[in-house]
Parts: C-alpha cells; structure tokens; sequence
C-alpha cells in the first residue's frame, strides 16, 4: 500500500464522492438545457410540456414512496396528476426517517429512474463487459488511485454503453423499447416543475438551493451519512476490498445513463424547436425522413449484408435528417429567407447610395 | 343545429366534439394490436426464437393466440368487461378460419401479423367514426348531445333541470387538456352505480351426510356516469367549457334572493290587482247612483 497516512485517512474515501458529484453537475447542466428547450417551445407544444411534467411528478412521487417504504413509514395516500403529486405516510415517522425519505424525493429523480435503464442493461438481454476496478488496476487507497479507479470504472461502463447504444438496433422491439424507456427519463429528469404559471427563477441554482437546503436542514445527519461512508472506506481498507469505489461506481454509471437519456432527449427537443421554424407541412418532412432512411438502409444492408450494418444505419438516420432539417431551414423557413432579403436590401439600399 | 331546430331566442354558444383521443380506452385496444402484430412477426420472422417456429404452424399459431387472450382476460378483469376478451376471441378465432379457409398454414408468419394490423386498423376506424357521431350543442338555453353510429340517440338537458354537474379528467386528458363533464340532472339521468359483491360457500360432511350453505352481500354506490352520447365526452378546452356550462346553470337557477323578489313582485300584482277591482266597483256604484239621480 502507497501514499500518505493523511493521504489515505482524509482524502482518499473523498476522491469517489467528489467524482460523483463532477457527473451530477454535468446532469444538472444538461436538465439546465432541456428546461429551456422546453420553455422555448412551450407556446406551440403545450401538451408535450404537461407530459415531461407528468413525467417528472411520475419520477418525484415514486421515489418519495420509495423513501418511504424503505423508512417503513408505509403509504397510506398515493396520488399523482400532471400538475401535482402526493405521497402520504401511514406512519408519520420524525427524525432521520424523515430526513431520508425527503433525500429519496430530492435526490431520488436523478438516479433512481437511471437505475431502472441500470437494470435494463444488465438483465435486458445486452451484452456488454462491464469490467470492475480490481480488473484494472493494483488496489491503491490514496486519492489518486481512487479517482483513477473511479475513472476507469466509469470509461469501461461508457466503453460498453456507448457500444450499445451505437449498435442499437430500432428494428429490434426490446432495443426500440429501450430507446423509448431512455427518451422517457431524459424528458422526465428534473427535481423542479415548469408549471403553467411562469415562475421567474425555476432554474439550476433554485433546484441546488432546495437540495441544500434539505440536506443541511439537519447538519447532523449529513456528517452521520458522510462518517458511514468514511468507516466503509475503512473498511474496505482493511479487508483490502475496493467495494467503497464500487459503489460510488454504481452513482456514476446511473450519471452517465442520466447523462446520455438527457442528450438524446435535449437532441429530440431541439429538433421539435427547429422543425417549429418550416413553414406548412413541410415540418413533418424531418420525422418521415427519420423512420424511412433507417428502414431503407436495413433494407440495403438485407439485401447486401455487411458488418456494422446497425451504426451505419443509425448514422445514415442521424445524417440525413440533420441535412434534411438544415436545407428545410434553407429554403422553406421565414427566418433565412428574411435574412435573405435584408441582405438584398442592404445590398440595394448600398447600390443606391453609392450611385448617387 | 339547423335553425329550425332552435327554439325561441335560443342562441348557440359552442358546438363541440370529443377529442381524438378522449375514446383511448377503445383505441388502446387497437394499439395492443399493432403492438402484438409487430412484435408476434418479429419473434417468428427474425427474432433468436425464429428457428423454433420455422415449420412449426401449431406452435405459431398457440404464441399468437397465447398472446392476444392472455391479454384478453387479463384486461377484462381489470376493467371488468368481458367484451374485450370476446373482441380478441373473434380477432383470433376469425384469423385462424381464415388460416385453415385459404390454406395458410406456411404463411403464418407473414399472414397473422398483417391481418392482426389490419384488424387494429379497422378498429381504429371505427373508433374514430363513432366518436365522429358525437356532437354536443351548448345553447343558451340547453345543452343537446348526439351521438350513435346506427341507432341515432339524443338527449336535451334544460340548466334549470340540472342539478348538480361532475366533471373529470383523465391523464391524458390533463395532458392534452379535453376532460369529461357530466351533468346530473333532477330525475337522476347521469347517474350510474358500481356494484361489489362478495359470496361465499361452505360444504360440510362426507359420503351421505353433507350440508350445503352459501352466503354473501352486495354493496352499491351510486356514480355519476353516463353513456358517452349522454355527457359532455372528451371535451376540449375542458376548463373552458366547464366554466361555460357552469355558468349557464347558474344563470337559469334561481337564487333564494330571486325568488323572494318574484314572490314580492307577485305579491304587488296581486294588490294591484285587487286595487283595480275596486276602483272599478267603485267607478261602476258612481255611474249607477248618477243613473239614478238622472232618472229621479
């Protein structure tokens, strides 16, 4: 064993829980873009608005039952709409019974939903390696070797994940299914809720403000939480078991599943916005090219088999509705051909002047 | 409505439709299909299972049944409706006549998920038409709602006759934001009730001697519920139109102020009237008396 005494007691069991918290920032940006997305085409997609919120009061309420369950408070009321949801315990338990259950319900929506696509992965039928720390490297316990062991845990999770999600087969009823599951957490995933009424600071500072607001309403059980995960560390130090970074592993694998469902649904959001800009139906011509340059090139690929077929049709799908999309915007949007034509009249206007 | 049908100083406020997707109960039914099409052709097409349908007509035809009554029974329990397990009965038993009729037995593969869309398609139509019949007509008077695809049903609802109005809204309706208005009405026409039962048997005693006993007890509780011709069905906007209907029942009931006030104004005419009466014999003794004296 190398490093420091002060080195190994002190700042090695922070090194997993502050790269955990690195993964939770970048998912808390991504919710960031996907609310303003959602702000942005909020007037023209009114009923997909409610849905994500219904989504994310799904997500808030099951996790709040969760904590209770897991408190045994029991669940005596368990009511959910698109506006609001509620959870009412049949024991009203004080304390830190309380307290957990209410980390279950601020917490909860950014890895418990992830958990399930978690689950997905591992008994869903996909097959991908998922190599553990001790795999990799000599077990160390300084802070360095924590973080670096946490960060391979993680590059090997994303290596397999990635893999999977490149070689997604969307003619394949579970993959599809799994895709479907994936955009329906990405839409969902946000603690605060955009409700009809405009609210001026639903923002990433007002979600951290309400998480610590709740965690260090009861210091004590926050040092009480930190010290647990101090004396597992030790523990899994003294049995020379690297089971303190594997379960910090777990966080970051559900960041990264978090991660990746909120890119895919910010990409989904982001097309709904642009497409909003083409003019008549010529706005649907995005969601027709998508399905039918998949189907044609898998048709291709029957008729022609090849290796990688899957990536290349994804990446055909991807392709050709990015550059159908782009040339819609080109010719059938107001915007460009309004710049267009002040352009042309800056140019005229220009011609003119220099004439006289 | 046509102008003959309105009625004196009737005016039409709003006329409304279900919301396309106000009947998903029905079309849920049709979505399984698909689902269940897709699904059942990708298993013997060209799923890892292909192999072991390959040839196999009975075992193809079994997941396909397996697949559409299983769920058949299971949403019949939970909705309580035996109609969809009949539905999916004769979804499967009219498929396989067909298979036997036209001598598909090789073609399972491609024939069952095909005719299973096409029937979903078919569903969906009809779905889609029946919701079509539904009209609704909020007047300043009453409320008229159409429905039926064959048989032509129609109610009209006077607000003063309403008596109390229910008013719900689904998930997908929060979503899309239609919602379901029932209005009561005095003699109780949108009101229905659910009833829970529960029975229970004992046999007793062996070879000859055995006794028999069964006993049980119902409970009933009265619901607002009507046929979907007979409510305001799947309506959009449905905070608008329930305010909308809401204060048109308030504006045809009368208040206890209001009603005092008629029996005042009813009072009055009553003493004008008397007052009338008397001023009246009053002026026909003055004419008489002048008679007299003219004759004297």
């Amino acid at each position: 064993m190398e490093g420091s005494p002060i080195d190994i007691i002190i700042f090695a069991p922070l090194a997993p829980i502050l790269g955990v918290l690195l993964f939770w920032f970048i998912q808390l940006l991504f919710i960031e873009s996907e609310k303003y997305l959602l702000s942005k085409i909020r007037h023209k997609h009114e009923p997909l608005c409610r849905f994500t919120n219904f989504l994310g009061i799904l997500f808030q309420t099951i996790c709040h039952a969760l904590g209770y369950t897991v408190t045994k408070s029991g669940i005596s009321d368990f009511y959910i709409s698109v506006n609001y949801g509620r959870v009412a315990p049949k024991k009203e338990k004080k304390g830190i019974f309380e307290w957990i259950s209410n980390v279950f319900l601020s917490i909860g929506p950014f890895f418990i939903p992830a958990f399930i696509l978690l689950i997905c992965l591992f008994f869903g039928g996909v097959n991908f390696e998922i190599i553990t720390p001790s795999q990799v490297l000599e077990l160390k316990y300084t802070f360095g070797e924590q973080i670096t062991t946490f960060g391979t845990s993680l590059h090997s999770f994303a290596n397999g994940f990635f893999g999977f999600l490149l070689n997604i087969d969307l003619l394949h009823p579970g993959h599809f299914g799994f895709l479907l599951l994936l955009i329906f957490l990405g839409m969902g995933m946000r603690p605060s809720y955009i409700g009809e009424q405009k609210q001026e600071k639903v923002d990433m500072l007002y979600d951290l403000k309400n998480i610590w607001s709740l965690i260090f309403r009861k210091p004590s059980y926050f040092i009480i939480l930190f010290l647990t995960a101090y004396v597992f560390f030790y523990v899994s130090l003294f049995l020379d078991q690297n089971w303190y970074v594997a379960l910090f592993s777990i966080f970051g694998w559900l960041s990264i599943i978090a991660i990746i469902s909120l890119i895919v649904a910010d990409m989904i959001l982001l097309l709904i916005k642009t497409t909003d800009e083409i003019l008549g139906l010529w706005k649907f011509m995005p969601y027709i090219t998508m399905p039918v340059s998949y189907i044609l090139v898998r048709l291709l690929f029957f008729y022609f088999p090849t290796d990688y077929t899957n990536i290349i049709s994804l990446l055909v799908m991807i392709l050709s509705t990015s550059l159908i999309t782009y040339l819609l915007l080109k010719t059938k949007a107001d915007r460009f051909k309004t710049e267009i034509d002040i352009k042309m009249s800056e140019k005229k206007d220009k011609g003119e002047n220099n004439e006289r | 409505m046509k102008d003959d049908e309105l009625l004196k100083n009737e005016k039409v406020e709003k006329v409304l439709s279900p919301h396309p997707l106000s009947f998903m109960g029905y079309q849920a039914l049709s979505i399984y299909l698909i689902i269940w099409g897709i699904l059942f052709g990708w298993i013997v097409n060209f799923s890892e299972w292909q192999g072991s349908f390959a040839g196999n007509f009975w075992w193809s035809l079994s997941l396909w049944g397996i697949g559409l009554l299983l769920v058949g029974v299971i949403a019949s329990l939970i909705t309580v409706r035996w109609s969809i397990f009949v539905l999916y009965l004769c979804v499967f038993g009219s498929g396989t006549g067909i298979i036997f009729w036209l001598g598909l037995q090789e073609n399972i593969g491609f024939f069952a998920p095909v005719y299973t869309i096409f029937v979903s398609i078919i569903g969906f139509l009809i779905v889609e038409v029946y919701r079509r019949s539904h009209k609704y007509i909020i007047s300043n008077q009453r409320i008229k709602f159409k429905g039926g695809i064959l048989t032509k049903r129609e109610r009209t609802l006077r607000y003063d006759k309403i008596t109390d109005i229910n008013a719900k809204q689904s998930i997908i309706g929060q979503i899309f934001g239609f919602g379901t208005i029932i209005p009561i009405s005095q003699s109780g026409f949108g009101l229905g009730s659910d009833k829970s039962e529960a029975a229970g048997g004992v046999m007793l005693g062996e070879k000859k001697a055995k006794f028999f006993g069964l006993f049980g007890g119902g409970k009933e509780v009265q619901t607002p519920r009507a046929r979907s011709y007979y409510e305001l069905h799947g309506v959009y906007p449905y905070k608008d139109i329930k305010k909308l209907v809401e204060e048109m029942v308030q504006g045809n009931v009368i208040t206890p102020y209001q009603q005092e006030q008629v029996a005042f104004q009813k009072e009055q005419v009553d003493i004008q009237k008397q007052m009338r009466d008397l001023l009246k014999m009053q002026s026909e003794s003055k004419d008489e008396e002048e008679e007299e004296e003219k004759k004297s």
